[in-house]
C-alpha cells in the first residue's frame, strides 16, 4: 500500500526520533510555549488517563526504546485505518 | 500546541468540539463527492498522515525553554487538497490523543480546529493566493507554513483567554508560533519543493 521508500522514510524517521523526543528533550528541559502559559496562570493537567502508553513511555521499556515503540504502532494505527478507508472506497 | 484536558472551560470545550465536528462532516461530504479522486489520493493520504504523526515525535528543543516540531497542517493541506488535508489532521490528533494521551480528551476538538482546520485551510489558502501572484512554490508554500502555525497558535491562545478570562495565552501563543512558525515554513518550503521536482504529479495544480 505504502512505496518502500516511503516506509524506509517513515522507518528513519522513527529511528531518529528518540535522539529528539526523548534525549536531547531532557538533557536540554522539554518545554513549549502552551506549557509557559500553564506556568503564568496556574493550569494543571487532570490526573485520570485512560491509556497506559501516555506521552509515548511504553511501561517497562526505557523512555527511547518506548517512544520509538508507540511510535511504530501509531504509523501502523494509522495504516490500519488507511487500509480500511482505501477498502471502503473501491466497494 | 496539544491542549491537554483541564485547560479549557467547558463553554469552550463544548463550543470548539461542535464547530470541529461541523467541518468534518462537510470535509467528509466534498470528499465523497469524486470517489475517483479520493481513490487515487488515499495511498498518498496515509502515507503522509503516518509520516506527519512521526514527524511530529521528532521535537527540536531550544535551549531558553522552549520546543518545536513540525505541525504539519500547511504541508498536508497543499500536498492533498484542503479537505483530505483536514482530515488527515484529524486522524493523527485522534491517535495522538486517544493512544498516547496526547493532548486532551475535552480538548479534542479545539486541537483539531487550531492545528487541523486553521491550520490546514489557512496554510492552502495562504499557498494558493501567494502561488497565483508570484508562481513562486519555495516562497508560497514557506509563506503557507509560517503563517500556518502562527493563526493556529492564536487560535489556541484565544481559546485559552476567554477560558480564563486573560489575555496573556493570546500574547503568549500568538507571539511565539509566529517565531516558531519561520521553523515551520522553512520545513514545509523545503518538502513540498522537493516533491514537485521530483514528482509534480503528486500536487493537483502543477
Amino acid at each position: 500500500m505504502l512505496s518502500r521508500k516511503t516506509l524506509l522514510t517513515i522507518f528513519i524517521l522513527l529511528a531518529l526520533s528518540p535522539i529528539f523526543g526523548v534525549i536531547l528533550a531532557e538533557k536540554l528541559g522539554y518545554h513549549e510555549p502552551l506549557d509557559l502559559v500553564a506556568e503564568e496562570l496556574g493550569l494543571s493537567e487532570f490526573e485520570f488517563t485512560w491509556t497506559p502508553l501516555k506521552d509515548y513511555v511504553v511501561p517497562g521499556l526505557p523512555d527511547w526504546l518506548g517512544y520509538m515503540v508507540c511510535g511504530i504502532l501509531g504509523v501502523l494505527v494509522i495504516m490500519f485505518i488507511g487500509f480500511i478507508i482505501k477498502a471502503m472506497v473501491r466497494r | 500546541m496539544h491542549i491537554p484536558d483541564g485547560y479549557l472551560s467547558p463553554p469552550v470545550a463544548g463550543i470548539t468540539l461542535l464547530l470541529t465536528l461541523g467541518v468534518l462532516l462537510i470535509a467528509i461530504r466534498k470528499i465523497s463527492s469524486s470517489k475517483e479522486a479520493l481513490s487515487e489520493k488515499i495511498s498518498l493520504f496515509t502515507a503522509l498522515s503516518a509520516g506527519i504523526f512521526v514527524a511530529q515525535m521528532i521535537a527540536w528543543p531550544i535551549p531558553g525553554g522552549t520546543s518545536l516540531h513540525l505541525i504539519g497542517g500547511a504541508l498536508i493541506g497543499i500536498l492533498i487538497g484542503p479537505w483530505l488535508g483536514i482530515l488527515s489532521m484529524a486522524l493523527v490528533l485522534l491517535v495522538q490523543c486517544l493512544i498516547f494521551h496526547d493532548g486532551g480528551l475535552t480538548a479534542i476538538g479545539a486541537n483539531i480546529l487550531n492545528m487541523g482546520v486553521i491550520g490546514v485551510l489557512a496554510g492552502y489558502m495562504v499557498f494558493k493566493i501567494v502561488y497565483r501572484a508570484t508562481r513562486k512554490v519555495w516562497l508560497s508554500s514557506f509563506l503557507a507554513g509560517w503563517l500556518s502555525l502562527a493563526l493556529a497558535g492564536l487560535m489556541c491562545g484565544i481559546e485559552l483567554g476567554i477560558s480564563w478570562s486573560s489575555t496573556l495565552p493570546i500574547y503568549v501563543m500568538a507571539l511565539w508560533h509566529t517565531v516558531l512558525g519561520l521553523i515551520e515554513g522553512l520545513i514545509t518550503s523545503s518538502v513540498v519543493s522537493y516533491i514537485v521536482i521530483k514528482s509534480p504529479k503528486i500536487v493537483g495544480w502543477f
